[in-house]
């Protein structure tokens, strides 16, 4: 492509380059600077509010860890996110395999009517899906906001998985059931390992997205606190201490950024799945 | 047969319980009380169409409609920056990858994470105005002056999700033949053709679809942000619809209120929602 351009021209890619590059910086300073600012005492923040740390220092995770109770809040998210995850999973897989390859009366329709969830959004319902969780005795549980996840976030899963089913031969099942398995072994012992590859992709956006999630949590665990609700309360709570709330937000941040180095790919394909076909 | 679809029912269970349960009643019964005068505790004394009166006259409602427009006007921003950041990566600008991979960082990024980051930098306090303070800028109160707030929000906002959008529309450039281009290039066209006459007349879906997804997440994926930088204010100056009902639910136990904003809402991100999946749709058959 380059070579195709005149000298003018590659010298405007050139200026192009530098204003992407000052982009480039901008996204990635605010990450480094709470980075930086999370390894410094009060003091030294004060004092050198840009520089690299100059004495780094533990102490703001410390004492994230003793004061704040992160870790617990940190296990909150992780038990709600195990819990959303997996349900996620198995309901999109089952509804997936049966809507992609089973023949039954209303299968479209059921199909066409999971996929409206799509469009409402949480925002949308949180009144009445208040008085829901409070009939089901869900509110301030930790399962009960693993569940209201795997509740919305399956219907993004369902697309998926019944996409992913779709492109398996129907010879594949037939072949099963002239050998005698079951529908429940056919989904065991062929749905599951060939979804694979969708399923891990499924698996990383939920936990992102339950994870990453605020008001659902809001709603549902009013005593208790998920990671982002605890990071969320710190500017009222330790509004003058920066440091600490630079390690908290380093301590919430760490796990998504590391399951993003690990599975780039499989997220921005999964998202580019998402986005142009469902 | 008959017991293979007896079987496919309790296959879609599952799916179709939470459905029903966590969306489908909760939407109904919203609709229901929003002809309601209801907080919560004792039972809801019907009013007919007085909330949605109340809501057209209602100077909250009113602000947050206005935000709403404010920030929708600057659409074009939120969909013309990834979009000229994709063709120049598709167009192999030098350091194009390392570029790429910046800036789709922030999109793994929670809401909170990215609003806390800002409200540090951004506070009066903070390190912008620290900085800006050494070359003799005067500090703005991004955070906290009513004339600003709506703006810092809007360009966090911008950077937590310009990177989903650079990510789809170079998706969509890859559906462009590179012989197009060479062709077009062939026939003496410039730089600045190519990119105008070629490339984004055939992204056009793309384009089409980027805004549609842009406005649904204005209209609703701004809460973490506010809610962790601004709380709503100063005043009204940064409520959007998804904060004011979690508002009105929460601190003003105003449920029928907050249901008939909630269907209000509802019917506008429906109509973008169905402008969505039938885009969708088209990218997806072509």
């Amino acid at each position: 492509m380059r070579s195709l351009l005149s000298a003018t021209e590659r010298r405007l890619m050139w200026v192009a380059s530098a204003i992407m590059m000052v982009l480039a910086l901008t996204t990635i300073y605010p990450i480094l600077f709470t980075f930086s600012t999370s390894l410094k005492s009060t003091k030294d923040f004060i004092r050198h509010g840009f520089s690299i740390p100059t004495a780094p220092t533990f102490e703001k995770y410390l004492s994230a860890w003793s004061t704040i109770k992160i870790g617990e809040y940190f296990l909150n998210s992780a038990i709600v996110t195990v819990i959303g995850v997996g349900l996620v999973l198995a309901v999109s897989s089952l509804a997936g395999f049966a809507l992609a390859q089973l023949q039954f009366r209303f299968r479209q329709a059921i199909f066409y009517l999971l996929l409206t969830g799509l469009i409402i959004p949480v925002q949308v319902i949180m009144v009445p899906l208040f008085q829901v969780v409070v009939e089901l005795h869900l509110l301030n549980s930790r399962i009960g906001l693993g569940v209201v996840y795997g509740a919305f976030f399956s219907p993004f899963g369902i697309y998926l998985m019944t996409s992913y089913y779709s492109t398996l031969p129907a010879e594949l099942i037939e072949a099963a059931k002239v050998d005698g398995a079951s529908l429940w072994q056919i989904y065991r012992k062929i749905m599951l390992p060939l979804g694979r590859p969708a399923l891990i992709t499924l698996g990383i956006l939920t936990t992102l997205s339950c994870w990453n999630d605020v008001l659902i949590s809001l709603l549902v665990l009013q005593h208790d606190r998920t990671l982002m609700v605890g990071i969320a309360a710190l500017r009222g709570e330790f509004g003058a201490d920066i440091p600490l709330i630079a390690s908290c937000v380093v301590i919430g941040a760490a796990p998504v950024i590391a399951v993003y180095l690990i599975f780039q790919r499989k997220i921005l394909g999964g998202i580019i799945v998402g986005s142009v076909k469902g | 047969m008959k017991r293979e679809s007896a079987f496919a029912y309790f296959f879609v269970l599952p799916a179709l319980a939470l459905f029903i349960v966590f969306r489908l009643i909760p939407l109904g019964a919203g609709s229901i009380f929003s002809f309601s005068d209801w907080n919560g505790i004792e039972p809801p004394r019907w009013n007919g169409l007085d909330n949605y009166i109340e809501l057209l006259g209602d100077p909250v409602f009113q602000a947050t409609m206005l935000n709403t427009l404010k920030v929708l006007i600057t659409l074009p921003v939120w969909v013309g920056l990834p979009l000229l950041l994709a063709i120049f990566i598709y167009l192999e600008v030098p350091g194009a990858r390392v570029y790429r991979a910046a800036y789709f960082f922030p999109i793994v990024l929670s809401s909170i994470i990215i609003g806390t980051m800002f409200s540090i930098i951004l506070r009066y306090d903070g390190t912008l105005n620290q900085f800006t303070g050494l070359v003799g800028i005067p500090g703005i109160d991004w955070l906290g002056d009513g004339r600003y707030a709506l703006l810092a929000v809007i360009l966090v906002a911008i950077w937590a999700h310009f990177g989903m959008s650079v990510l789809i529309f170079l998706s969509g450039l890859t559906t462009i033949p590179p012989e197009i281009i060479e062709a077009a290039r062939i026939d003496g066209a410039n730089l600045g053709q190519i990119i105008g006459r070629v490339i984004i007349p055939m992204l056009r879906p793309t384009i089409e679809l980027v805004v549609v997804m842009t406005t649904i997440t204005i209209l609703t994926s701004m809460f973490g942000l506010i809610y962790v930088m601004t709380g709503g204010g100063p005043g009204t100056a940064t409520y959007m619809p998804e904060f004011v009902i979690w508002l009105m639910q929460g601190q003003f136990s105003r449920l029928g209120y907050a249901s008939a904003m909630s269907v209000a809402l509802f019917v506008v991100v429906a109509v973008v929602g169905i402008i969505q999946i039938r885009l969708m749709r088209s990218q997806w058959s072509r």
